[in-house]
C-alpha cells in the first residue's frame, strides 16, 4: 500500500513528490471559488437582499452544490482507495486537517441547501413539496434568513481557509510551510467567485458592488501574496530555495506572468478604470481572474511539491 | 435621481466613444524603444510567427506524436526536451495580446466587429483574410520570420537578409495592391 | 554592466520568459495605439491613403538602430553578441514577396493580428486562424521546400559586413532614407485626402 506520511522521508515524497496531480488543483480552486460564493452570497442574505428577485443569492447555492460535488469527485480521483472513502467519517483527528475538511464539507452541503431553499423554484416536484413549508418558516422571520446568511459566511470562511491549511499542513514541502497558504486561498476564492458573480449576475448594482469588492479582494491578494513570499524568503535556506521555484525557478514564469500579471495586476487596472466610469466594462476582466485563480492553486500545488528539505543529500 | 442617470449616460457615452490612433511618429518612437529594451536586455529582437509555429509544433505533438517525430522540420521543436511552449516568443506573444487589449481598452477600442472596406461583404472579407493569414504564415515560414522578427527587427541591426525580406513584402502588396481594391476601397 | 544583461548571465531562462512577457505588452500597446489593430488602416499603406506602415516601422527602425549603434559605440552594449537570423537570400526574398501576398489579401501580419484578435476584430481572430493552417501546411510540406528553405545560405551577416561600408555610415544612410520616405508619405497621403480609407478625411483645396 502507497501510505506515506507527511513529515518524514519516505520514497514517495523525497527526491521530489509527484502524488498530487491536477486533480488536487481543481479541488482547491473549486473549494476556494465555492466558499467565496458562499461568502458572497450569505452577505446578501444578510443585508436582506432575497427580496429582489434578480439577486445571485437565489442562484448562487445551487450553483455552488454544483462546483463543488465537480471538485469533490475531482479530489475522489485523486485518491488510491476510493472505497475507503467513508472512514473518514467514522472518525474526528483534532490534528488533521483531512479530517477537519471532511467534517466541514459534510456541513458546507446542508448550508448550501438552507441557502437554496429560501426561494424554491415552482416546478419542484410534488414528492419535494415539504420543503415549501421550510421555505416559509424560514421566511417568515427575516432574522432567520440573516442566521442562514452568517451560517454561510462562517462556513465560507472556514472552506476557504481549509483549501489552503490542507497545503500548509504538509510538513515535507517547504513552500507550503506558511500559515498564511489559508488566508491567500480564501482571498483568492474571495476575488475569483466575485468575478464570476460580476460576470453571471443581471442585477446592475449587484454587478458594480461585485466588481468594486473585486477589485478590494485583488489587492488583498497582492499584499498577502508580498507577505507569504516576504515569509519564505526571510525563513530557513530550505524556504528560500521553495520561494525561489516561483520568483526565480522553474514555476517563475507561470507565477510572474499568469497568476501575478495576468490574474491580478491588469484585471486589477482595467477593472479600476471601469467602475470609476473612465472605460467600458468587458467580461475579459472577470474571466482573467477566474484563470488566475485557477492557475493560481496549479503553481502552489506544482511548485510546492518541487521544493525540498533533502534533495541535494539524494543528489550527492 | 434623474439628473444622476443624465450624468451616467453622459459618462457612458464618453466610455462608448473610440479615442483617435496616436500620431504614427510618437507610436514609432515607442515601438523602437521596446525593440531596443529587447536588444538591451535580451540580446535578440521581437518576433510573432515563431510563437505561432511553437504552438503548432506542440499541438501536433499532442495529438500525433509519432507524426511529429517523423518531421524533421517539427523535430527540432522538441530538441533539448523542452517544451515548446516554455518559449520567449510564446511568453512575448501573450504580452503582445496583453498590451494590445490594455491598450485598446483605454482607448475604449474593444469592439466586436469586422475591419473592411465599403464595398465588400462581412463574410468574403472574413473568407479574405482566413486566407491572408494563410499565405503568410506559409511566407513567413518560408523566411524565417515575419514583419516583427525580420523587417523590425533585423532592419535595425542592419541584417542583410532582412533588409531583402522587406522590400520585398513591400514590393508583393503593392504588386497586388491593385488586384485587392474591391475588398479594401 | 554590460548589455544583453542575459547572454552575460544576469538571469536564467525561467526570468527570461517574465521578461518577454512585459516587452510583449509593450509591443502590443503601442502596436495598438499605433492603430495596427485595424486592418483596413494597414492595408490602405498600399493604396498610398494612409502611410502610418511606413512612418511607424522606419520611426521604430531609426530608434532602435541609433539606440543599439551609439551604446555600442560607448561600449554599453557588445553588437556581436545581439542575435541575428541567419540570412537565406533566396527564400527570403520568396517568402518576402508571399508574406506580402498575404499582407494585401488579409489585411494583417501576425503581429498586428494579435492584437486585432484581442480587442476583438473578427477578421483578426480569422487571421490568426489562417496564420495556423499557413504554418501547419507548411510543416507537413517541408520535405517538399526543404531545398528552398535551405538555399542560398550566407550566414549571420550585416550589410555593413557584406558591402564593407562603415557601419556607422549605413546608419547614416538608413536615417536620411527613412526622412525620405516619411516626406513621400506625407506628401502622397496629401495627394490622396478625401478618398476612402485616406487618413486624412477631406481635400485641403475644397
Amino acid at each position: 500500500m502507497n501510505e506515506f506520511t507527511t513529515t518524514r522521508s519516505n520514497h514517495l515524497v523525497d527526491p521530489v513528490m509527484h502524488i498530487y496531480g491536477w486533480e488536487i488543483a481543481v479541488y482547491l480552486f473549486l473549494g476556494g471559488l465555492v466558499a467565496g460564493m458562499m461568502i458572497v452570497s450569505g452577505y446578501f442574505l444578510y443585508r436582506g437582499r432575497e427580496k429582489e428577485d434578480t439577486c445571485s443569492c437565489l442562484y448562487l447555492p445551487t450553483l455552488g452544490i454544483i462546483l463543488l460535488s465537480i471538485g469533490m469527485f475531482a479530489l475522489f480521483l485523486d485518491l488510491d482507495y476510493k472505497v475507503h472513502v467513508w472512514r473518514m467519517y467514522t472518525t474526528f483527528q483534532i490534528a488533521s486537517p483531512m479530517s477537519w475538511g471532511a467534517w466541514i464539507l459534510i456541513l458546507v452541503y446542508p448550508a448550501l441547501i438552507l441557502n437554496m431553499i429560501i426561494r424554491l423554484p415552482w416546478y419542484l416536484p410534488t414528492k419535494l413539496k415539504f420543503l415549501f413549508t421550510w421555505s416559509e418558516k424560514l421566511n417568515s422571520n427575516p432574522n432567520y434568513v440573516k442566521a442562514v446568511g452568517i451560517i454561510n459566511m462562517v462556513l465560507g470562511i472556514m472552506l476557504g481557509v481549509y483549501t489552503g491549511i490542507l497545503l500548509s499542513s504538509f510538513g515535507a514541502r517547504p513552500l507550503w510551510n506558511s500559515a498564511i497558504l489559508g488566508l491567500l486561498f480564501l482571498v483568492s476564492g474571495l476575488s475569483t467567485a466575485s468575478a464570476l458573480v460580476h460576470l453571471i449576475t443581471k442585477n446592475k448594482e449587484e454587478s458594480i458592488t461585485l466588481a468594486k469588492a473585486d477589485n478590494g479582494f485583488l489587492m488583498a491578494e497582492l499584499v498577502i501574496l508580498f507577505l507569504f513570499i516576504i515569509g519564505l524568503l526571510s525563513s530557513t535556506q530550505v524556504h528560500i530555495n521553495a520561494a525561489d521555484i516561483i520568483l526565480s525557478g522553474a514555476y517563475a514564469p507561470a507565477f510572474w506572468v499568469f497568476v501575478v500579471g495576468l490574474g491580478i495586476v491588469i484585471p486589477l487596472i482595467i477593472q479600476s478604470l471601469a467602475v470609476r466610469h473612465k472605460i467600458k466594462h468587458t467580461p475579459v476582466a472577470p474571466i482573467m481572474v477566474i484563470a488566475g485563480g485557477l492557475v493560481l492553486r496549479f503553481v502552489i500545488v506544482y511548485a510546492g511539491q518541487l521544493s525540498h528539505w533533502t534533495k541535494k543529500a539524494f543528489l550527492e | 435621481m434623474s439628473e444622476l442617470t443624465q450624468t451616467a449616460e453622459i459618462k457612458k457615452a464618453e466610455t462608448d466613444k473610440a479615442k483617435p490612433y496616436w500620431n504614427p511618429y510618437l507610436s514609432g518612437i515607442g515601438l523602437g524603444l521596446v525593440l531596443l529594451l529587447a536588444f538591451i536586455v535580451m540580446g535578440r529582437g521581437l518576433g510573432a510567427s515563431g510563437a505561432f509555429g511553437s504552438v503548432i509544433a506542440s499541438g501536433l505533438n499532442a495529438v500525433a506524436p509519432q507524426h511529429v517525430n517523423s518531421n524533421e522540420y517539427l523535430k527540432e521543436n522538441f530538441e533539448g526536451g523542452v517544451n515548446p511552449l516554455k518559449d520567449w516568443l510564446v511568453f512575448e506573444v501573450i504580452g503582445v495580446i496583453a498590451g494590445g487589449f490594455i491598450s485598446g481598452a483605454l482607448a475604449g477600442r474593444i469592439k466586436i466587429t469586422t475591419f473592411k472596406g465599403p464595398n465588400i461583404s462581412n463574410g468574403k472579407r472574413l473568407v479574405f483574410a482566413l486566407l491572408g493569414g494563410a499565405i503568410m504564415g506559409f511566407g513567413a515560414k518560408l523566411a524565417r520570420g515575419c514583419t516583427s522578427g525580420q523587417a523590425l527587427t533585423g532592419g535595425a541591426l542592419l541584417n542583410l537578409g532582412s533588409w531583402v525580406f522587406m522590400l520585398c513584402v513591400f514590393a508583393g502588396a503593392y504588386a497586388l495592391a491593385y488586384f485587392m481594391r474591391r475588398q479594401w476601397t | 554592466m554590460n548589455a544583453p544583461f542575459f547572454k552575460y548571465g544576469l538571469f536564467g531562462d525561467n526570468v527570461s520568459l517574465i521578461i518577454a512577457f512585459v516587452i510583449g505588452i509593450g509591443f502590443g500597446f503601442f502596436l495598438e495605439r499605433a492603430g495596427f489593430g485595424n486592418g483596413k488602416k494597414l492595408a490602405m499603406q498600399f493604396y498610398f491613403r494612409d502611410m502610418s506602415v511606413l512612418k511607424v516601422m522606419f520611426t521604430a527602425i531609426v530608434t532602435a538602430m541609433l539606440g543599439v549603434y551609439y551604446l555600442s559605440v560607448i561600449g554599453f552594449i557588445d553588437l556581436s553578441l545581439v542575435y541575428l537570423v541567419p540570412t537565406n537570400i533566396l527564400p527570403q526574398a520568396i517568402g518576402g514577396l508571399i508574406l506580402g501576398f498575404g499582407f494585401v489579401i488579409g489585411g494583417y501580419c501576425p503581429g498586428t493580428s494579435c492584437v486585432s484578435a484581442a480587442t476583438g476584430k473578427k477578421d483578426g481572430i480569422v487571421y490568426v486562424i489562417g496564420v495556423f493552417l499557413g504554418i501547419l501546411v507548411f510543416d507537413e510540406f517541408f520535405p517538399l521546400v526543404k531545398g528552398l528553405y535551405n538555399a542560398t545560405p550566407m550566414g549571420q551577416l550585416t550589410i555593413a559586413q557584406w558591402s564593407n561600408i562603415p557601419y556607422g555610415l549605413l546608419v547614416f544612410a538608413v536615417v536620411l532614407m527613412a526622412i525620405g520616405g516619411f516626406i513621400a508619405a506625407e506628401w502622397a497621403e496629401k495627394k490622396n485626402a478625401g478618398k476612402e480609407g485616406s487618413v486624412i478625411p477631406e481635400r485641403m483645396d475644397k
